[in-house]
């Protein structure tokens, strides 16, 4: 996506009703859209709807949008919306609820770490695998990378959404917290928690 | 190994250290706990080795996704674009 220069081309380019600007936008952005509202609603095709309906809402408001925040924010900010009020008209469960935010879940497994009465407490017993001494080529693979997709698919709605916008998509964490309204706070937390389960996913085949 | 001698102040444990990698990764330490946290990876290869790993998951998730727009949508999105323009 452009950035803040590009979006005012981009919005007067919509404006005028530019058919190709508006098929190039509504391509880029659809992974970020689709993500947001599947982290909400759950079904695909229920996804896909509340991605034409933010589509409705974005043309209806394109007019009044200010560039206060970057357009992909606010298209975003739309879906997030939608999808909420579509999450709560079926009594949905919401992510971000207290259980998501569970503290307690570990980064790593607590018994890769020493006990409170061995030598050095809370150091690791055998250190990870450098995977800077595989070849790139390794990390690089295709089934590497459906891995990465896979595990991102599998966890927890919250984890999922922050990690596809900041990650997978390539949100600023300003952008993560806006779109989610969240705090940056629990965005990294959520991020981490993320992160950490795909490393382990991957540190499970790297090692295998 | 970190040596946990205290002697700059608090010392992070390994365990510690894997909880902060994207605190520090996202630049969101204060210079105290970031100067604490890099003087732990300077003698912890584990942990750096684990930073790493974290820094390359995350660059690694970066476009693996296989959600492209269903072309039915995109026609429908396009005609909706085309009644927006006519109004």
């Amino acid at each position: 996506m452009a950035g803040i220069g590009g979006d005012a081309v981009l919005v007067d380019r919509l404006r005028a009703g530019e058919e190709r600007a508006f098929d190039e936008i509504a391509v880029a952005l659809y992974p970020a859209m689709y993500g947001v509202a599947r982290g909400y609603v759950g079904a695909r095709t229920v996804a896909e709807e509340v991605v034409q309906e933010a589509w409705l809402g974005v043309l209806r408001g394109l007019e009044r949008f200010e560039g206060r925040s970057t357009l992909r924010t606010w298209i975003l900010r739309i879906v997030a919306n939608i999808a909420r009020d579509r999450a709560v008209r079926e009594a949905r469960s919401m992510p971000f609820s207290a259980l998501d935010l569970d503290e307690s879940e570990p980064a790593v497994e607590p018994h890769r770490f020493r006990g409170a009465d061995e030598p050095y407490p809370g150091g690791w017993r055998a250190f990870p695998t450098d995977w800077r001494t595989l070849p790139e080529s390794r990390l690089l693979a295709s089934e590497t990378l459906e891995l990465v997709r896979g595990a991102i698919g599998e966890l927890p709605e919250s984890q999922r959404l922050v990690i596809t916008l900041r990650d997978v998509i390539g949100c600023s964490a300003e952008e993560v917290c806006e779109t989610l309204a969240i705090t940056p706070g629990n965005q990294r937390l959520l991020l981490h928690r993320a992160r950490a389960r795909v490393r382990a996913r991957l540190e499970r085949e790297l090692d295998g | 190994m970190a040596d946990p001698s205290g002697e700059f102040g608090h010392d992070y444990t390994c365990r510690e250290v894997v909880e902060l990698a994207s605190d520090y990764l996202e630049g969101a330490m204060t210079v105290r706990q970031m100067t604490a946290f890099e003087l732990h990876l300077n003698f912890c290869d584990g942990c750096s080795t684990f930073v790493d790993q974290i820094r390359t998951t995350a660059a690694m998730a970066l476009g693996v996704t296989e959600d492209r727009i269903p072309d039915d949508l995109k026609a429908k999105l396009l005609d909706a674009f085309r009644d927006w323009k006519r109004e």
